[in-house]
């Protein structure tokens, strides 16, 4: 599903994605860990094409992401939904709209262009979100302005909005970090079932480890850009977690290297 | 269930305000004679006047870089006599350091009065006093600054740290001593920048009152233009293009300085002083541009007395013919702000930096909306005038494309402030572009453009009155026409009647603003 070959970006001289080779198997889920500032969020960025990587290639369903070519990051992006971690909602207008948003993708060409830009949408569309919205457990809030939800309704809100893509891959960036346990439970339940009934890939970057652990088989983490444990979650003992979250310190990346 | 019924009932009011917004612009599209066919036409007819204009013709050179000295001259000096005026009034009229209840409220009502005249209608009233000439322009910019600064300069006195107020207070000091070390440190950097903002407004405003007869190039222009001599008509719009985007950029440049607390700071100390010397030798210099004849203004202030006693009682026999023509005058108002709405969001989105991202596209849009804003509504209506004929729709044309320019910058300016994160949220959709505006940066920008709108709409049904001066429609051609026969006292009573107006709808928008903001 994603390929990433010998990925590379800098800012400002500073090395934030050092060579990444990773692999992501169509209806796989992975949890992505490391201490910030590790490139976690640079890689899903490139994903969808939000960085432009310095080298290296990213291909999605078999298609190599061409970063020069607005309309061909546009087809990738329409396959990739992405959940953010403040939500990223339209604050002001209501849970309807926001959801209706993930169809504007799919409705790029002619007619559909036209009235989807406006905010006209066909039958088809409005009741696809409904379902959505139900499927969230948020049937009752279609009409209610986003800036009125719990921070855990709007996360689901815009996993709706997600969905509405009809994506093949899911990138969730700290979706739980702004939520309390309860709702992070629901949030991490919800992503997974949508995993494994629907059939869609899903990549999240996660600080919480006890997540990791109850939710995912597979974790990669980075460290200083580059990956240094990709394995099975039971292999992820204190031993390792310590190595991934220590830097500072010269330390061999851990070459379990599953996968690659 | 409970927020369900509120949403219907939501939509209920929305449809109601849609009702009533189409309605009112029907009518108002009605009354102004704005429709598809004088749309379509007026934009014909423009075209063929501008190819009349060209090349333009600077056969008259001299004389045009005169009378834009004299221009220059009298925004300079209207801004600097009404710093004077406006220097103890705002203090004053500001409730921090009002002396007592009566010259508070009294201080106060007289700048509210003075800003809800346009500034045309002091320059018409002054030519009948002084007769034609700069020295008219001058007085009646002295008042509409004093309207504008005496606002500006309360308000930053009222919103000062009163701390070091107190503290002063605290030693014993009082009174004067007080505002001289506890408060002029504090407003004197936003005093200069209103003072700069003033000026660079007063030299465009000063463009378009020779158009009433009260001196400077808007004289020539509209000599030219009802002289059917486009091609010089078109030389004083170069120079006045020249002209507004000079100041508009010095003035831009200072004030940024000052508002950063960069100016005169070491760095650039010496330009900023040349550019402030600059202006006070041009100021000096100035006075010999401007054939101010005292004597002749000595002689004016008994014949404004004598006009002031001509005008009462007000004779409101031909009542029903005034509030006709403030129906149109309204309608006008209206229809000019729709058009500028409709103008102003492809300007705005164009000429803002997080949409457009092209520089090329961006700078375009950008010097467009400048010019748009730059350029006098008289100035307009008088190009308008010729282009479609007397009437209110050239005054639509006019007041749509000035305050385009206004709209579009401040449409501008609210899109690059909005919150990217929803943006580019609906970005990683794959939506287009248009989509994209749509559904993330409108929903975000949409309080704040209705509000703009209204702030646009209260200040086009304020000059819609003036349109008239240049046969643009409206009750100011009848104002004229009074005028001319000296009929003061008709005057007095169409000038209560803008008055009345003017105030019911400054209700009216309040109202407005409550609901929608």
């Amino acid at each position: 599903m994603v390929k990433v070959a010998n990925l590379r970006k800098r800012f400002n001289g500073l090395e934030v994605l050092a060579g990444i080779n990773l692999r992501v198997k169509k209806g796989e889920a992975v949890a992505l860990i490391g201490p910030s500032g590790s490139g976690k969020t640079t890689l899903i960025r490139t994903i969808n094409g939000f960085v432009i990587p310095d080298a290296g290639t990213i291909s999605v369903g078999g298609e190599e992401i061409n970063y020069r070519d607005p309309e061909s990051l546009r087809q990738i992006r329409k396959k990739i939904g992405m959940i953010y971690q403040l939500f990223n909602l339209v604050e002001r207008t209501s849970v309807q709209v926001n959801v209706m948003a993930g169809a504007l993708g799919r409705l790029d060409r002619g007619l559909s262009l036209l009235s989807s830009t406006v905010g006209f949408f066909t039958r088809r569309e409005r009741e696809k979100a409904r379902e959505l919205l139900s499927f969230v457990g948020l049937e009752d809030k279609a009409g209610e302005r986003v800036d009125r939800l719990s921070g855990g309704q709007k996360q689901r809100v815009a996993i709706a909005r997600a969905l509405m893509q009809e994506p093949e891959l899911l990138l969730a960036d700290e979706p739980i970090a702004n939520l309390d346990p309860k709702a992070s439970r629901k949030i991490m339940e919800l992503l997974l079932r949508i995993n494994q009934e629907k059939k869609i890939t899903l990549i999240a970057v996660l600080h919480h480890l006890d997540s990791v652990r109850d939710h995912f088989q597979r974790v990669v983490a980075l460290k200083e850009g580059a990956i240094c444990f990709d394995a099975a979650t039971r292999k992820l003992n204190d031993h390792r977690i310590q190595d991934i979250y220590t830097v500072d310190e010269e330390i061999e990346c851990i070459a379990a290297q599953a996968g690659i | 269930m409970h927020c369900r019924a509120s949403w219907h009932l939501n939509k209920a009011a929305r449809f109601l305000w849609w009702s009533i917004f189409l309605v009112v612009l029907g009518v108002s599209f009605r009354i102004s004679q704005v429709d598809i066919g004088s749309l379509i036409g007026g934009l014909s007819q423009s075209f063929a006047l501008g190819r009349e204009m060209l090349p333009p013709d600077f056969s008259r050179g001299k004389q045009i870089l005169i009378l834009a000295a004299e221009t220059v001259a009298m925004g300079f000096w209207g801004t600097i006599l009404g710093m004077i005026i406006s220097l103890p009034l705002g203090f004053l009229a500001a409730r921090n350091t009002a002396q007592n209840w009566f010259l508070y409220h009294l201080s106060k009502t007289l700048v509210t009065l003075l800003r809800s005249i346009p500034d045309v209608i002091y320059a018409f009233f002054f030519v009948t006093a002084f007769g034609l000439g700069p020295q008219a322009g001058v007085a009646a910019l002295t008042l509409a600054t004093v309207g504008l600064l005496g606002k500006f300069y309360s308000e930053a006195v009222e919103s000062i740290d009163e701390k070091p107020v107190e503290a002063l207070a605290a030693t014993g000091s009082r009174g004067l001593s007080v505002i001289r070390h506890a408060i002029v440190p504090q407003v004197l950097p936003l005093f200069m920048g209103y003072n700069l903002y003033l000026l660079d407004h007063n030299i465009r405003v000063a463009l378009a009152l020779g158009v009433v007869g009260a001196g400077g190039l808007g004289v020539e222009l509209f000599t030219q233009m009802r002289g059917f001599h486009y091609q010089k008509a078109a030389a004083i719009l170069v120079v006045i293009l020249v002209i507004i985007t000079a100041i508009d950029r010095v003035s831009a440049y200072l004030r940024n300085r000052i508002i950063k607390g960069g100016f005169l700071q070491p760095g650039s100390r010496s330009r900023d002083a040349a550019l402030v010397g600059a202006i006070g030798l041009f100021t000096i210099v100035s006075f010999y541009f401007m054939p101010v004849d005292l004597k002749e203004m000595a002689a004016g202030a008994p014949r404004i007395w004598e006009f002031l006693k001509g005008m009462v009682p007000p004779d409101f026999s031909r009542i029903s013919v005034y509030l006709k023509l403030m129906l149109e005058t309204v309608g006008m108002g209206i229809s000019g702000t729709f058009l500028a709405m409709v103008l102003a969001v492809p300007l705005g989105v164009l000429a803002s930096r997080n949409v457009s991202h092209h520089p090329l596209i961006y700078n375009l849009a950008k010097e467009i909306t400048n010019f748009l804003r730059a350029m006098p509504d008289l100035v307009f209506a008088l190009i308008f005038v010729v282009a479609v004929g007397l009437g209110p729709f050239a005054g639509v044309l006019a007041l749509g494309l000035n305050t385009a320019g206004f709209l579009g910058k401040f449409y501008a300016e609210a899109i690059e402030n909005v919150d990217p994160k929803p943006v580019e949220a609906v970005e990683a959709t794959g939506a287009r572009l248009p989509q994209r505006i749509f559904h993330s940066i409108f929903p975000q920008v949409l309080p704040l453009f209705n509000s703009y709108n209204l702030y646009i709409l209260d200040r086009n049904i304020r000059y819609s009155t003036i349109m008239g001066l240049v046969g643009a429609g409206g009750i100011g051609y009848e104002l004229v026409m009074t005028s001319r026969m000296f009929e003061y006292r008709q005057m007095a009573a169409m000038l209560l009647v803008i008055l009345a107006t003017i105030m019911i709808l400054d209700l009216v928008s309040a109202y407005l603003r409550k609901q929608v903001v």
